[in-house]
């Protein structure tokens, strides 16, 4: 589960380009979508579906879904690893 | 024929360049500047202290160059929010419409948004207004070499109309291709095709701030005699040629031997200073707004030019003309 | 202020003619249908124009190429708006188009070429640039001088009818044609899949089922003539713009704001202008594009401007699919058309409203209707948004 979720950060960090970001900058309950966390916004959470596809090969189709499962790094290696299964 | 200021005027209170020169925050470097070298590269100021990291990161070159010249004027200006952004570009966000073709073409899977959403021409205005929260009116220009003058023309609609400082600007961005397709159409510059962006602050008001005044603008699309609309613009503006102390061209690259151009020249050749801004600043469709921005850095360093004509003639069949006058003049 | 439009022209998925998109109003007949003409795999649903770049090159008997789709397109409906007229040294006569792609029509084909070094044909770049789109509309009406293109994403049309009415009336140009066009592409028919907004299904705009657009292709112009022109031509006056405004959302790339606040400006703005109030709009010509944010967004302009008093609206997309930098054009010839025959489109493919405002817009065609004043709205991307007021002609 800990390397899954180094990955996706890493994965994360380069799809949408969080040039100033480090892998242990991002904690694994930071909420992604926060200000007061990683910021991310709409458009994030739209290549975050594609990030999906790509690396761990789930289609996420709605994207309401994606909102509840983007929330942070534990939920989304939650959401990756019960997709997997 | 268009002649725009008949009645507003229009001042010039700041002026910012990012480009293959040292043009950025560096008044007085009209003075220093020496024609561009092949090696040259693009001036990269730390954009972190002008943009929100969270805008930043996804930025192509022409974006990140535009919003921090156009804030860049904002300080300089020391205005908080202007009345209006208006932007040309010839070629828009190169950058970012080439990566979504890549993407599109080559990808199987579901597709990154981003390039695609900042492809569109008016992500450089819309970027600007998004970073300061400005809710005015936001325009785009895209008439190839001549989008800077559109610009132009349309703020000074909009000083008439009693809109004030109005942030207009113009940016292009060079990618690879750009040379390949080049050689491909057998078009060989003999200057470098480079990016580059220059923004401006003009109101309607002289003031302390106020650098040089633009008197008058013209385009003329699909130009039938380029003496002609020379002559006419300068009358329009009860003109002699020998009343312009500097004449800053660009290149007539097919024209150069046809008798027309040479006569233009010919006209200002022994009153006035001319000068090859091309050579300066690299080939990009905007360049005429680092013209702007060179004839305001010579106003402001000599005060012996009163008059400055920028003949843009980039594209063969596009003729722009933008007068500038000192403010004592 | 006001400014006559004296000629209007259209080439939308739903004819190729003012009379034929008239005609296809009429009996709500959408033009939305699979892929036809377009290179590109999947079902997706299109407002194509019916006819093909050869048909349209021996229709408008264009000579010279390579020439884009979107040239042609606007060719087509830029002849019709300017029809009879003549030129003449004494008027100062402009155009301003408005487009989002360009030549991407021929460049995408180029560009999958260059990548599988297939021979690709360097010389269609030569009309990429948008400005060469309007320069090719230009010089084959025999327009040199002011000849200008706006690109501001979905808000691109209205925003070159502003400009034309700006110049107009500070005297810069006696007579403008003024408009926008943009043809179908793969780019942005894979781009609007990459925002997830591309609905399989019709579009459905202002129905609280709604999940997304349909993209078209189309163009239209109108000419707008000063007294002077007029004093020339002869023409006819067809109504009036009235109003227009622009303003910046400033809330986001691509999302319109909950508030509505960029709209509510541009709404208010241009009926400020048009020195009409709120109650003088009979119809209003939504955005309305289908997306679940736009249309909400929109809705709550709509409430902002309006209150419980919401006129007569709806969204003519479902008939021509949206048409991007053509749509604020496309969408004020039909706001001219209204006008002109007292008559109000239907909202097509509309059966429930948006749960958060209720608004209801209208779904059958009605006709004999007093028509008088009518609000264009036209919303872009980078949070562009654009409103036009057309009015009838009164002296």
């Amino acid at each position: 589960m800990d390397t899954l979720k180094e990955d996706l950060k890493k994965h994360i960090i380069e799809q949408l380009n969080l040039e100033d970001l480090q892998v242990s900058d991002i904690d694994d309950d930071a909420l992604l979508f926060s200000t007061d966390g990683i910021g991310l916004d709409s458009i994030d959470a739209l290549e975050l579906i594609v990030l999906m596809e790509k690396y761990y090969g789930i289609q996420v189709t709605n994207p309401e879904e994606g909102k509840v499962a983007f929330l942070s790094i534990n939920t989304m290696a939650d959401y990756i690893a019960k997709r997997r299964t | 024929m268009l002649s725009i200021f008949t009645k507003s005027q229009m001042y010039i209170t700041a002026a910012s360049t990012i480009s293959h020169q040292p043009t950025f925050k560096n008044a007085g470097f009209s003075k220093l500047i020496e024609p561009l070298k092949i090696d040259s590269e693009l001036i990269s100021p730390n954009f972190k202290e002008y943009i929100d990291a969270g805008l930043l990161r996804r930025m192509s070159k022409i974006l990140r160059m535009s919003v921090t010249a156009a804030k860049d004027c904002l300080q300089q200006a020391e205005v908080d929010q202007p009345g209006a952004i208006i932007v040309g570009t010839g070629l828009g966000c190169l950058q970012d419409t080439e990566k979504f073709l890549n993407n599109f073409l080559t990808i199987e899977g579901l597709l990154p948004p981003t390039s695609f959403i900042q492809s569109t021409h008016n992500t450089i205005a819309g970027q600007i207004s998004l970073s300061i929260g400005n809710h005015g009116y936001n325009m785009t220009h895209t008439q190839n070499t001549l989008s800077f003058e559109h610009a132009l023309i349309d703020a000074g609609l909009l000083l008439g109309e009693g809109n004030d400082n109005i942030i207009v600007g113009a940016a292009d961005e060079y990618i690879e291709i750009l040379s390949t397709i080049g050689e491909h159409l057998h078009v060989k510059p003999e200057v470098n095709l480079t990016s580059g962006a220059s923004f401006f602050i003009v109101s309607k008001e002289q003031s302390g701030k106020s650098i040089a005044k633009i008197k008058d603008i013209e385009t003329v699309g699909l130009v039938q005699d380029i003496q002609e609309s020379i002559e006419n613009f300068l009358i329009n503006n009860t003109l002699k040629e020998s009343e312009i102390d500097l004449v800053l061209y660009s290149d007539f690259n097919d024209l150069k031997d046809s008798g027309q151009v040479s006569d233009v020249f010919k006209r200002f050749e022994n009153s006035s200073e001319l000068i090859n801004y091309t050579n300066i600043i690299g080939i990009y469709p905007s360049n005429s707004a680092f013209a702007l921005h060179y004839a305001v850095d010579r106003i402001r360093d000599n005060n012996k030019i009163k008059s400055v004509l920028i003949i843009n003639g980039l594209n063969k069949i596009n003729l722009g003309l933008i007068l500038i006058e000192s403010i004592e003049a | 202020m006001s400014v006559r439009i004296t000629g209007i022209g259209i080439v939308s998925a739903i004819g190729l003619t003012v009379a034929e998109n008239l005609s296809s109003l009429e009996n709500s007949k959408s033009g939305i249908g699979k892929i036809q003409y377009l290179d590109q795999k999947g079902d997706y649903l299109v407002g194509e124009v019916k006819c093909s770049n050869r048909e349209l090159i021996s229709r408008l008997g264009v000579k010279s190429q390579p020439i884009s789709r979107t040239s042609l397109l606007g060719l087509a409906a830029a002849r019709e708006a300017w029809g009879e007229n003549k030129h003449s040294s004494k008027l100062r006569t402009g155009i301003i188009s408005a487009t989002s792609v360009g030549g991407m029509d021929q460049t995408e084909h180029f560009y999958r070429d260059y990548l599988n070094q297939n021979n690709p044909d360097f010389h269609v770049l030569k009309c990429h640039d948008s400005g060469n789109t309007t320069e090719r509309i230009a010089a084959e009406l025999g327009i040199s001088g002011y000849i200008n293109t706006l690109s501001t994403a979905c808000s691109s049309g209205a925003n070159a009818i502003m400009l034309g009415a700006r110049l107009i009336e500070q005297g810069k140009l006696d007579r403008v044609l003024v408009g926008g066009t943009d043809a179908l592409t793969q780019f942005t028919l894979n781009g609007f899949r990459s925002l997830m907004i591309y609905d399989d299904q019709w579009c459905r705009p202002f129905d609280e089922s709604r999940s997304g657009l349909n993209l078209g292709e189309g163009a239209a112009f109108l000419l707008l003539e000063n007294e002077k022109s007029i004093d020339f031509s002869g023409n006819e006056t067809l109504c009036c713009l009235s109003g227009w405004a622009n303003a910046a959302d400033a809330y986001h790339q691509t999302a319109s704001s909950p508030d509505g606040k960029g709209a509510t400006l541009a709404i208010q703005n241009a009926i400020e202008v048009s020195g009409l109030s709120a109650l003088d709009i009979s119809y209003i010509n939504a955005h309305g594009t289908g997306t679940k944010n736009n249309d909400l967004s929109e809705s709550v302009a709509l409430l902002n401007i309006f209150g419980d008093n919401c006129p007569d609206f709806s969204s003519t997309k479902p008939f021509t699919g949206h048409t991007l930098a053509a749509a604020g054009a496309i969408e004020a010839v039909l706001s001219v058309l209204a006008i002109q025959n007292s008559i109000i489109f239907p909202n097509l493919n509309y059966s429930r409203a948006i749960t958060e405002t209720g608004l209801i817009p209208i779904t059958e065609f009605q006709s004999n209707q007093p028509v008088t004043s009518v609000l264009s709205n036209s919303f872009g991307f980078g949070g562009n948004n654009s409103s036009l007021v057309f009015s009838v002609n009164n002296s």
